[in-house]
């Protein structure tokens, strides 16, 4: 049984279309990582599971009931992205309010409110107004509010967004915890260094359409590729090593950096060997390894940046809204 | 259940954040304050038991169950050798009565007591059917038959017979003078007459009171701002409270307490539905209905509570101040917070679908500023349809005033109640015509709440069915 699911969901708002047929699995116990630009339809997606947004076309199902059943919802955690606490609250009485929502009992309240708040480094000031606190910790405050019933999914949009480096390392310890205890966690973001630290899964959305899904393994799949450098005043032997086999091109135009690639079934020791028998030395050799920027970049490469300049004619690849 | 008192104790925190809240709490302490620093002092026995006596001259007609009253010549009315007696007081009520004139055959005219006397006269009256009356309205235009609104009927006094005077028996007049303490003393009393040694056109009667002095006629010195300034040196309590009551409390501090719940309260669901809130609210187990509905008694609940403080404090004001421990005037809670849920009902509405509190501030003081007028309107239209002065305004005019009063929320009938409700407890039967409340009908209770219940229902439906489909 998957935590999420969705087949072909489709959403417009009058004449946008915020996703476009959108199938994806998240399975418990995952931290399951969603990237886009902005306006890709991330929050979108996760507004329908939770209900916020009535789908258009498709099926989304959470938990095994369709989004937004009203039961389920106890069930979850949901950090929204641009959140507003009611200023009035402090972060203890807001907690206390949600609680009561959510069922938790008086008991639990009271041991867990602090317990959380702690948990996200805010419990010292727990009972000041929000409307006295920083960006981060509101942004702490919407974490905590999202894990006090002991949810069995968390939806976090951009949850370090604002938050101090140092508060961001905390917050994915946080998460690998509570993936540790088999919650399972949906994450928006835009720090790729951060998902690719931390998730499972990851999907990329590109104006509405899945166009990568996979673990991270899978996505920055190996490419054979490795980056190589000799002592100086020596120079590459060019023409032996494309004579090896090796597709091999410059970095630099010193030519002193150069790149290798390997084809079906090679291994970079044959070079190596070569290099060492003509009496160079090798000082810099590195397997290249793909990022998931990188992964990213060559996704939306080309494609427009965000929904505010889709008229850009020079990047109408895959058709335009209007 | 918990999710309910959740969003109801929110409410409560969310009201006490503003400063609003603080300004209507602060007018509400000064007004009890104010209230407190009334002193009633009640005029001595004796020349109070003269003044109510005085006042005998004032009939009701129909055994005093006409509405009308009539301004008899009954005679002197004295109250003598005034006694305590228990909880009330004893007295010797000594009426002097007029032979009705004859005219001799001379042309003059002489006193003759077989046509009867003017006492005889006046209970024959009281027996009698009200004469033709007459309205005079708030403006002091008169007319032959009242519309339904605030009207002083008066009765032209009738002139009995000499065989209808001469009927009038010793029990009767007996209980027509019973019968005035509680009209225009607001007390019971025994009466029973007296005719050793007086003779007719005088009439003596030995009268025992209950009730002392806090009763709703006894006149009382009234003072304001803890002595430092005299109201009345021999006002009726009941009058006085009255006036306290309705005229101030129920007429300008309802109105402007209604008016500041209704700007506090206009931020409530614009700012829980407001973008980067709502989703906050509406990702938490609980439906939208719900929410909406809960938010909404929320308001109530905090009017309710703030409208108990103020007018239980006045009310307590006013009972420790005077002795007069009459419940009515607590009335005022629930109607006021009836009135809020209806005028509320339409914030939340015009508050889910423009999101803007100052929208939903405005349309709800229009709302209120039209069915105010729309009750007049009505009032209008009927008495001209009674008086039969249609003339010539045109039909469709009174049609769509009657449609937009079969629909619209009764909110001049909950006023109309709640003055008619304040000036029984408080006034007596006799004042309560004189100050035209007796000719104005309670409007019927179950049309009243039923329409305004409907009112507040659909508002409440448009506002959840918008808020459901909405994609926050
Ligand atoms: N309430 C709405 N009404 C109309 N259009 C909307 C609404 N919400 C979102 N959209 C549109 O839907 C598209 C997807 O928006 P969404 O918020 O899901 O993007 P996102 O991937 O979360 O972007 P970001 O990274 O900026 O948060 C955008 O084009 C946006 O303009
Ligand atoms: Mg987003």
């Amino acid at each position: 049984m998957s935590v999420i699911e969705t087949r072909e969901l489709r959403k417009t708002y009058g004449r946008i279309q915020a996703l476009k047929g959108v199938s994806l699995r998240v399975e418990k116990g995952q931290i399951y990582g969603l990237l886009g630009q902005n306006g890709a339809g991330k929050t979108t997606l996760i507004k329908i599971l939770l209900g916020i947004t009535q789908l258009t076309d498709g099926d989304a199902r959470l938990l095994d009931a369709p989004a937004g059943n009203t039961a389920v919802r106890a069930r979850v955690g949901y950090l929204p992205e641009d959140h507003q606490f009611p200023g009035y609250h402090s972060a203890y009485s807001l907690m206390d309010f949600y609680g009561q929502l959510y069922g938790v009992s008086r008991g639990d309240r009271r041991q867990k409110i602090p317990a959380t708040l702690e948990l996200v480094g805010i419990a010292g000031r727990m009972h000041s107004k929000i409307k006295t606190y920083s960006k981060g910790m509101k942004q702490r405050l919407g974490i905590a509010q999202a894990l006090l019933h002991d949810p069995d999914v968390i939806f976090l949009d951009e949850p370090t967004d604002g938050v101090d480096p140092v508060g961001r390392k905390e917050i994915r310890a946080l998460m690998a915890t509570l993936k540790d205890r088999g919650h399972t966690i949906f994450l928006n973001s835009h720090l790729l260094g951060e998902v690719e630290l931390i998730c499972d899964r990851v999907a990329i959305l590109q104006r509405g359409e899945l166009v990568r899904e996979g673990t991270i393994a899978e996505l920055t799949a190996q490419k054979g590729v490795f980056e190589l450098g000799l002592a100086p005043s020596q120079a590459f032997p060019e023409h032996e090593a494309k004579a090896l086999g090796y597709p091999v091109r410059a970095l630099n135009p010193t030519a002193t950096l150069w790149e290798v690639g390997l084809t079906d079934g090679q291994t970079i020791d044959p070079l190596v060997r070569m290099l060492v028998e003509k009496g160079l030395s090798l000082r810099h050799l590195v397997e290249k390894k793909v990022t998931l920027e990188d992964v990213f970049m060559s996704v939306v490469e080309g494609a427009e940046p965000g929904t505010d300049r889709r008229e850009r004619k020079a990047t109408a690849v895959g058709g335009s809204d209007r | 259940m918990t999710q309910f008192l959740a969003i109801l104790r929110d409410s409560f925190r969310e009201a006490v954040d503003g400063f609003v809240i603080y300004a209507m709490l602060g007018l509400s302490a000064l007004t009890i304050l104010i209230v407190g620093s009334m002193s009633f002092t009640p005029v001595a026995p004796q020349e109070a038991m003269g003044k109510i006596a005085s006042r005998f001259s004032i009939i009701v007609p129909e055994r005093g169950r006409s509405r009308s009253v009539s301004f008899g010549t009954s005679g002197e009315f004295k109250a003598s050798d005034v006694t305590t007696a228990g909880s009330g007081y004893k007295l010797r009520l000594t009426v002097t009565g007029h032979a009705e004139k004859k005219s001799t055959d001379d042309g003059k005219t002489v006193p003759d007591l077989t046509n009867g006397d003017s006492f005889r006269s006046a209970v024959a009256q009281w027996i009698g059917k009200s004469g033709q009356s007459m309205s005079i309205d708030p403006s002091g235009k008169a007319s032959k038959k009242g519309g339904g609104g605030k009207n002083v009927e008066v009765s032209m006094p009738t002139q009995p017979t000499a065989e209808e005077q001469r009927a009038v028996t010793t029990a009767q007049m007996e209980e027509f003078l019973v019968n005035q303490f509680a009209m225009q003393g607001g007390m019971t009393a025994t009466v029973k007459r007296i005719t050793d040694g007086v003779a007719e056109p005088t009439y003596a009667f030995d009268v025992t009171t209950a009730g002392g002095s806090g009763v709703r006629g006894w006149p009382h010195k009234v003072e304001i701002f803890f002595g430092a300034v005299n109201i009345s040196d021999e006002a009726p309590l009941g009058m006085v409270l009255w006036g306290i009551e309705d005229q101030i409390i129920n007429g300008m501090g309802a109105g402007v307490a209604l008016l500041i719940s209704i700007i506090m309260t206009a931020f409530f669901v614009p700012n829980m539905i407001r973008k980067g809130s709502v989703d906050l609210l509406i990702s938490k187990p609980i439906g939208r209905t719900p929410l909406l509905v809960y938010k909404y008694i929320g308001g109530l609940t905090f009017i309710f509570l703030v409208s108990t403080v103020t007018v239980g404090g006045i009310w307590l004001a006013i009972a420790l101040r005077s002795g007069f421990w009459d419940p009515t005037f607590l009335v005022l809670i629930p109607v006021l917070t009836f009135t809020f849920a209806i005028l509320y009902s339409i914030s939340v509405m015009v508050g889910v679908l423009t999101r803007s509190p100052i929208v939903a501030m405005l349309a709800t003081m229009g709302s209120m500023f039209f069915f105010w007028i729309a009750g007049f309107a009505k009032r209008w239209a009927d008495s001209k349809r009674n008086d039969n002065e249609v003339g010539s305004t045109p039909e469709w005019l009174f049609m769509v005033i009657d449609t937009i009063n079969t629909i619209m929320p009764r909110y001049k009938d909950l006023d109309t109640i709640t003055s008619k409700l304040i000036a029984d407890g408080t006034l007596t039967p006799a004042e309560t015509r004189m100050v035209g409340l007796a000719s104005l009908e309670y409007p019927s209770g179950i049309e009243t709440f039923g329409v305004s219940l409907a009112f507040i229902a659909v508002m409440l439906a448009i506002a959840c069915w918008k808020f459901k489909r909405r994609d926050s």
